[in-house]
């Protein structure tokens, strides 16, 4: 599992993830979520395009992260995530408030 | 009591306390032999042990420095670390030979010719000394009260690697013990339900009990797994116990999600929810769904119909009103909700759902249907497996 974090400027903050996202993984992304707010970088846009795989605990992150950009005036949005998921969103409901962009780098311009 | 009984007495109590780890010839576990390991190199001695004592023998739970092929257990009666659960603490022999203790002890004349020992004593969770995480060497050597400290330091952690499963095995009874038990009457309809943690406990939970006239259901799914996500499971199943006397589905979820919500962000989680109140004499179901998704209304006629999730699920920031849906079990009709971890039991899709709907036509009962999906969980369940069904029976 690999963040790589890229500084968009405009206080967009890109947050590219690798691999799997679950219960091992979610706090790091909390982490990144929440130093990239700290930095003065409340929009974040999460790359899901190289994400195989999200559990209950990506979610809730995700969840957290949308939270913590919001209450600073922000927004947390995703991008491209495969069909689990998808799935996971759309069973939950969360694809209401995570909507899914086609690229991150868009996800705030565009 | 004579000192013979006083003795009979407390190692009864040991050996029971021994007993009830349940570790004794289990299979060697990493987290002991990471210990053990480390012991060996921290020390640098020829081996490290953890023992145990029980009745006559001595039983490694783990070893390092000795060959693979060497027995695990040794006689009591020949065992250091009998006396050294004996002298409660710390025993040292700096040199074996010349100790009159044990310069008789067949491990000392005979192979490998044992002249160091140091060992600690390691204890149950009521103090009883049940073994001994202990060093050997065959040259005779000084054993520093600075080693004495960080053998007793890594003592304590064996202890509560060894109590450790102990409290999770008492937890998983405790969470077992909330999972509620036959209904005591709806006439007309078969309830059944069964939770199954990936790990000793877990985040699902389902629920009844009788509510006006007919009963209440819940199956709800806590973020992650494991003990943090039940304790969250416990708390959900309490605050919605508590509505039980609110007039409505919807009234009980908006006190128990604002109840909860503080924990809920508190702890970073969120909880899946499907709560529901069933009367018995209409067959009319109200329910709420806070982003669930995963009920299915099983109908006679041979339709099938997915109830709809309108909330995100309690945690997620959701300040929209509650809304109270029905559906109407009619005869021969069967209610079955599941958790995510049941879409893993087939292909991980919503497809899994039209597995369900076939499993639930083909069973005899809700009990069979709940068997059955149990049955696939026990082969392969990476995630924790609940599923709860209610079936009305047909008209005759």
């Amino acid at each position: 599992m690999q963040f790589t974090v890229t500084d968009q400027g405009d206080g967009i903050a890109v947050v590219h993830i690798m691999g799997r996202l679950n219960m091992v993984t979610a706090p790091r992304l909390r982490e990144v979520v929440a130093a990239s707010v700290a930095a003065g970088q409340n929009r974040v846009a999460v790359d899901l395009s190289d994400v195989d795989f999200i559990d209950s605990s990506g979610l809730g992150a995700l969840i957290g992260g949308l939270k913590v950009t919001r209450q600073a005036g922000g927004d947390l949005r995703i991008a491209a995530p495969n069909e689990q998921v998808r799935l996971v969103l759309q069973l939950t409901n969360m694809e209401r408030v995570l909507t899914a962009y086609p690229a991150a780098s868009s996800a705030f311009h565009g | 009591m004579t000192a013979s009984a006083i003795f009979q007495h407390t190692e009864l109590t040991r050996q029971r306390a021994l007993d009830d780890l349940h570790i004794l010839d289990t299979a060697p576990e990493e987290r002991f032999d990471r210990i053990t390991r480390l012991v060996k190199e921290l020390f640098h001695v020829q081996i490290a042990i953890i023992s145990l004592i029980d009745h006559d023998r001595q039983w490694n739970k783990s070893s390092a420095g000795i060959e693979p092929d060497q027995p695990l257990e040794y006689p009591r009666s020949s065992a250091f670390c009998d006396s050294t659960i004996d002298a409660c603490g710390t025993l040292i022999v700096p040199d074996a030979r010349l100790d009159p203790r044990f310069r008789d002890n067949i491990y000392v004349t005979g192979e490998p010719g044992i002249r160091f020992y140091a060992g600690h004593v390691l204890e149950a969770q009521g103090g009883e000394r049940i073994g001994a995480l202990c060093v050997f060497d065959t040259v005779p050597r000084e054993f520093s009260a600075l080693e004495q400290n960080l053998l007793r330091d890594l003592a304590f952690w064996v202890q509560n690697e060894l109590n450790a499963s102990q409290e999770l095995d008492q937890a998983a009874a405790v969470q077992h013990g909330l999972l509620p038990k036959k209904l005591v009457s709806l006439p007309g309809f078969e309830v059944a339900g069964a939770c199954s943690p990936s790990r000793a406990v877990g985040g699902d939970f389902y629920d009844w009990y009788p509510v006006g006239e007919g009963a209440a259901f819940t199956l709800a799914d806590v973020m992650g797994k494991g003990v943090g996500a039940a304790i969250i499971a416990a708390t959900v199943r309490a605050v919605l116990r508590a509505g039980s006397r609110l007039d409505g589905v919807a009234e009980v979820a908006r006190i128990a999600a604002a109840t909860l919500d503080p924990d809920l962000d508190e702890a970073g989680s969120f909880v899946t929810l499907f709560h529901a109140r069933l009367d018995m004499d209409t067959g009319v179901v109200s329910y709420v769904d806070a982003g669930h998704g995963l009920t299915l209304v099983v109908h006679a006629d041979g339709t099938t119909e997915r109830l709809t999730s309108l909330r995100l699920p309690l945690g997620a920031g959701d300040d929209s009103p509650w809304q109270e849906q029905t559906v109407v079990l009619a005869p021969g009709s069967t209610l079955v909700s599941v958790s995510d971890g049941v879409l893993d039991l087939f292909d991980g899709t919503l497809a899994s759902l039209d597995a369900v709907d076939r499993l639930v036509r083909g069973a005899p009962t809700a009990q069979n249907a709940v068997d059955s999906l149990m049955l696939r969980a026990g082969l392969s369940a990476p995630d924790d497996v609940t599923v709860i069904v209610i079936r009305r029976a047909g008209e005759r």
